[in-house]
C-alpha cells in the first residue's frame, strides 16, 4: 500500500508551529517511514498535489484574501484537514488586531510605528492580497482535527502525525490538550 | 435526612442540601464555575447542569435543593453536550486567547473545565468586542475581557467583606464588572482586601505581585498567620525560590474563614522600606558595619557599664513578637540590674481587657464570629475600618440582613456611615454609655435621641455582641470600662445573650499581657535602652521619649530615626523569616511558620537575646507557656 501523503502550509501565524514540528527531531524519520511528506514550507514542493493528499495541515489564521485561497485549495485537495496551533484553531495572536478596525491596524503598522519616517504609507497595489478580519480556520473551511497550542508541543505533533499516518483519528487529552 | 440517587449511588443528605453538595459528599464531581463553597449559590453559569428524572429540562445542581427520592444523572450525553454548549457560549463572549493570559495552564477554572470536556476549539468564534481594563488599584487589575460574569467577586465583596463595592453594569453580553457606580476601582469604596482576587475563577482579576510568577502547582504553599493585628488571620502563603509570591486567606482558618485585609494580604509584599542587612556599631559620628558578634559585645558592654554605674536600663519589645521572644525578653531583662521593661505599645488595649476581666460579671470573652453574629452589635472605641479590619467585615456583612450596629466612639469613626445609632459622646464616652443604661431602664420608647434609638435596638435584640477597642489610656479609662461593665451587666440581666470581645492591639499583645508585660514603662532617667522593634512602626511619642537617651541598642528590620541615633543596631528577620507562637484576641494559640529563609547575617529577636544572655551569663529558654499568669486569662487559650 502506498504511504499516505501529507502536505502543510502556513497562513497568518509566526511559523512557530512548523518549528515545533521540526522539534520532533529524529522522530521525523519515523513519520517519513509511515507517510510521504509532500509540499510544506520546509520542503521544495510548494503546493499540495493536485491529485490530492490524505492529510493537509495548516498553521495560522486567515487574515487576507491570499490566506483564504490557500485554505480553500488545501481543503479541496486533502481528505483530512488539521488546524495546527492556536492561530489556526482560534485566531490566536494575530486576532488581537480584530479589536481594532483594519484601517487602524494598517495605519499603526505602516505609518505610526516609531521606526517609520514621514514617508510611511499604507501599501496599495492590486497585486497585493486584501486584508480581512483575522479568522480561525474553521470560520472559512471545514476542519477535521484541531490541535491547539502556542505552539503545540512537539510530542503532541508527533502523536497527531503518527496517528494520522496510520489512518487513525488523534484524540487530544491530558497533557496533549493545551490551549497555550 | 433526604435520600437521593446520583449516578446510581444512594446518598443521604440533610434537607436543604443542594444536589451539587450532595454529589460532592459522595465524591461525584460536577463541574462548576459560578459556585464557590463560601458564597451563596447563584446559578449563573449553568455549567453544573444535571439531568433529573421527571424534570422537563436540565437543572442547575448548585441551586437545586434535594427532594426525597430524586434520581439525578450527571454524566449522560445530554448533560455533557449541554456543558460543552455552555462553555462554547462563555468563550464566544469575551477574549479567551489563553496564550497571553496569566492564569493559563492550571490556574483558570474556565480553561480547566474546557479541558475536562475535551474541547479542542470553539464551535462559535468570539465576537471581539473590547471591554474595559481597570488598572487603578495598586494591588490588582480588573480585566473585563476575561470575565465570565460569574459574580463570585460581587458576592464575595458583599457577603464576606460587607463592602458592597462591586456590581455589574448593563445587561446580557454587555454586562461589565464595575466598582460603585462605575468609578475606577482605585477611586472607589474598595478597601483592597483582595477577597475578589482570591475568588475569581479566571484571569479577570489579576494580582499584580504574583502575575506571571508561576502557576499555583509550581509554587510552595505554606500555612501561617498574619501578625499585623490581634485577630491573627490564617494565611496560605505561596512562595518560589525563597521569595513570597502571594498571600491568600486560608479558608479553613477558624478565626477569619479566608478573609484578609490589605495589611495581611498585600502590604507585606510592598517593598518600599530600606532593609538593614548587617549589624552596625557606632564609631564616633559614624555607624560601621559589624559582625553579629561585635555588635553583641558592644551591646553587652553597654549593659555592664550601666550596671556598674547604677544607671537605669530600659528595654522594649514589639508586642508583635512571638511568645518565645517575649518570654526570653523577660528572662533576659529580669536579670539586668535596674532594668525597666515592657512592650512598645498596646497598653490601651491591654487595659480594657484587664479591667473588664476583673469587673464584668459575664464570665469570659467570646469568639469574634459569635460576637459579630448577634442581632445587635455595639462597637465601643474602635474603628474597625482602620484596624482589625476583618472584624469590621464580619460586622458590616451582617447589616443588610438586619443586624443593628450601635457605635460609641470619641473620634471620627469610619464605621459611622454604617451605624444605625451613634451614641452622643459630647459628654465623653462615659457619659454616653451611662446615658444609654439610663435610657434602657426607662419605659418610654421615644426614638428621637440616639441613645433612645440604641436602647430600642438593644431591647429588640435577643443577642447582643460588644466589641471594645482601645480605650485611650488616661484618667477616664477606668470610668469608661466601669460604664462598659455596667452596660454588659444590664444587658445580661435583661435576659440577652451577651458576647463580648476586646481587641488586643498588636498580634501578640495578649501573650504579652499574660506574660506580665502589661505595665507601662517609666521613661524617666533611662540611660541605656534596648528596642526590639523588628517590623513594628514606632509612634512619634515613643521616638521622642527615646531621642535623648545616650545609649540606644535597636534591633529593627528597617532603618528609621532610632536606628540613626543608636550605638548598636542589629538587623532583624521579618515575619516570613521567623516563626513562633501567638495568642490571638480570642485566646487561640496559633503558630506563625517560617516561610522563607533569612540571609545568614540577619538574626531573629530570639537569636539576639540568646547571644546577649550568653555573654551576661543569664539563662533563657523557650518554655514560654510556663511563664503565663493563668489568673489573667480572659478567654480560654487553647494551649
Ligand atoms: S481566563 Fe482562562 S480561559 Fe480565559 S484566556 Fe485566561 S486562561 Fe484562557
Ligand atoms: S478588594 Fe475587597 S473591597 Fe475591594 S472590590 Fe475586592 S472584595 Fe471588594
Ligand atoms: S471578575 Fe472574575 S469573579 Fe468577578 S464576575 Fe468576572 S470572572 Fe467572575
Ligand atoms: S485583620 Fe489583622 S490579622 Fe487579619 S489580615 Fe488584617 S491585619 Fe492581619
Ligand atoms: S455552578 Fe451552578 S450555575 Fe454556575
Amino acid at each position: 500500500m502506498a504511504k499516505p501523503k501529507i502536505a502543510s502550509d502556513w497562513l497568518a501565524g509566526c511559523a512557530g508551529c512548523h518549528m515545533s514540528l521540526l522539534d520532533i527531531d529524529e522522530r521525523i524519520l519515523q513519520v517519513l517511514e509511515l507517510a510521504d511528506l509532500r509540499a510544506t514550507p520546509i520542503t521544495d514542493l510548494k503546493e499540495p498535489d493536485e491529485s490530492g493528499v490524505a492529510v493537509g495541515i495548516l498553521e495560522g489564521g486567515i487574515n487576507n484574501s491570499a490566506n483564504e485561497e490557500v485554505a480553500h485549495r488545501m481543503r479541496s485537495r486533502c481528505k483530512v484537514l488539521v488546524a495546527l496551533g492556536d492561530c489556526a484553531v482560534f485566531g490566536g495572536i494575530p486576532a488581537m488586531r480584530n479589536f481594532f478596525t483594519i484601517e487602524e491596524s494598517l495605519r499603526r503598522a505602516y505609518i505610526e510605528t516609531p521606526s517609520t519616517d514621514e514617508s510611511g504609507k499604507i501599501p496599495s497595489d492590486p497585486e497585493l492580497a486584501v486584508p480581512t478580519k483575522v479568522r480561525a480556520l474553521n470560520e472559512v473551511v471545514d476542519v477535521d482535527i484541531f490541535v491547539p497550542g502556542c505552539p503545540p508541543d512537539a510530542d503532541t505533533i508527533f502523536y497527531v502525525l503518527s496517528e494520522l499516518a496510520q489512518g487513525r483519528k488523534p484524540v487530544l487529552t491530558d497533557d496533549k490538550l493545551q490551549w497555550h | 435526612m433526604v435520600s437521593i440517587t446520583i449516578d446510581g449511588k444512594q446518598i443521604q443528605v440533610p434537607e436543604g442540601t443542594t444536589v451539587l453538595r450532595a454529589a460532592e459528599s459522595a465524591d461525584i464531581k460536577i463541574p462548576t464555575l459560578c459556585d464557590h463553597p463560601q458564597l451563596t449559590p447563584y446559578g449563573g453559569c449553568r455549567l453544573c447542569l444535571v439531568e433529573v428524572e421527571g424534570a422537563r429540562t436540565l437543572q442547575p445542581s448548585c441551586t437545586l435543593p434535594v427532594m426525597p427520592n430524586m434520581v439525578v444523572h450527571t454524566d449522560t450525553e445530554k448533560v455533557t453536550d449541554a456543558r460543552k454548549f455552555v462553555l462554547t457560549l462563555i468563550f464566544s463572549e469575551r477574549n479567551h486567547f489563553c496564550m497571553y493570559c496569566q492564569v493559563s495552564g492550571g490556574d483558570c477554572e474556565l480553561q480547566n473545565a474546557a479541558y475536562a470536556e475535551g474541547m479542542t476549539h470553539w464551535p462559535l468564534q468570539t465576537n471581539y468586542s473590547p471591554f474595559t481594563v481597570d488598572a487603578s488599584n495598586p494591588y490588582f487589575v480588573i480585566d473585563n475581557n476575561r470575565c465570565i460574569l460569574c459574580r463570585r467577586c460581587v458576592r464575595a465583596c458583599a457577603e464576606l467583606v460587607g463592602n458592597f463595592t462591586l456590581g455589574i453594569e448593563d445587561r446580557g453580553a454587555n454586562s461589565v464588572l464595575v466598582a460603585d457606580l462605575g468609578n475606577p476601582i482605585g477611586e472607589s469604596t474598595c478597601i483592597s482586601c483582595g477577597t475578589c482576587v482570591q475568588v475569581c475563577p479566571t484571569g479577570a482579576i489579576i494580582d499584580r505581585q504574583s502575575a506571571y510568577n508561576g502557576r499555583e502547582q509550581d509554587l510552595t504553599h505554606i500555612k501561617s498567620i498574619c501578625t499585623a493585628c490581634s485577630i491573627g488571620c490564617g494565611l496560605n502563603v505561596l512562595t518560589r525560590d525563597n521569595r513570597v509570591v502571594r498571600i491568600d486567606g486560608d479558608w479553613d482558618a477558624q478565626v477569619n474563614h479566608g478573609l484578609l485585609c490589605a495589611k495581611g494580604r498585600f502590604e507585606p509584599l510592598v517593598n518600599d522600606k530600606e532593609r538593614i542587612a548587617t549589624a552596625m556599631v557606632r564609631k564616633g559620628a559614624r555607624m560601621k558595619a559589624a559582625t553579629t558578634k561585635e555588635a553583641l559585645n558592644a551591646a553587652v558592654n553597654l549593659i555592664k557599664a550601666a550596671e556598674k554605674d547604677g544607671a537605669m536600663v530600659g528595654a522594649f519589645i514589639t508586642a508583635s513578637a512571638s511568645a518565645e521572644e517575649l518570654h526570653q525578653f523577660i528572662q533576659l531583662f529580669e536579670n539586668v540590674k535596674n532594668a525597666r521593661y515592657g512592650t512598645i505599645g498596646s497598653i490601651g488595649y491591654l487595659q480594657s481587657m484587664k479591667t473588664l476581666a476583673l469587673l464584668a460579671k459575664i464570665e469570659r470573652e467570646s469568639d469574634l464570629i459569635r460576637v459579630t453574629d448577634s442581632d445587635c452589635v455595639l462597637v465601643i472605641g474602635a474603628d474597625l475600618i482602620l484596624d482589625h479590619q476583618v472584624a469590621g467585615f464580619m460586622v458590616k456583612r451582617n447589616l443588610p440582613a438586619g443586624t443593628k450596629l450601635i457605635l460609641a466612639s470619641n473620634d471620627d469613626n469610619q464605621l459611622a456611615p454604617f451605624a444605625d445609632a451613634i451614641l452622643d459622646t459630647k459628654m465623653g464616652l462615659v457619659g454616653a454609655l451611662e446615658d444609654l443604661v439610663v435610657v434602657m431602664a426607662e419605659k418610654k420608647t421615644d426614638l428621637t435621641s440616639n441613645a433612645a434609638k440604641a436602647a430600642a435596638y438593644l431591647k429588640e435584640a435577643q443577642s447582643v455582641g460588644v466589641i471594645i477597642g482601645e480605650i485611650a489610656v488616661g484618667s477616664s479609662t477606668a470610668k469608661v470600662l466601669e460604664a462598659v461593665t455596667s452596660l454588659l451587666d444590664k444587658l445580661s440581666s435583661d435576659g440577652k445573650t451577651v458576647k463580648y470581645i476586646t481587641l488586643k492591639g498588636q498580634s501578640n499583645a495578649y501573650a504579652a499581657y499574660l506574660l506580665g508585660l502589661d505595665k507601662p514603662v517609666d521613661f524617666h532617667d533611662l540611660e541605656t535602652v534596648f528596642v526590639f522593634q523588628s517590623e513594628e512602626i514606632l509612634d512619634q511619642t515613643f521616638i521622642q521619649e527615646l531621642e535623648t537617651v545616650p545609649n540606644l541598642v535597636v534591633q529593627s528590620c528597617y532603618t528609621n530615626s532610632l536606628t540613626a541615633k543608636a550605638q548598636v543596631v542589629f538587623p532583624s528577620t521579618i515575619w516570613a523569616e521567623n516563626q513562633g507562637s501567638y495568642i490571638n484576641l480570642e485566646g487561640k494559640v496559633q503558630h506563625s511558620n517560617q516561610i522563607i529563609r533569612p540571609t545568614e547575617s540577619i538574626p531573629t529577636l530570639v537569636e539576639t537575646m540568646q547571644g546577649l544572655a550568653k555573654s551576661l551569663g543569664s539563662k533563657v529558654d523557650s518554655n514560654w507557656s510556663d511563664g503565663l499568669d493563668r489568673h489573667k486569662i480572659v478567654t480560654v487559650p487553647k494551649l
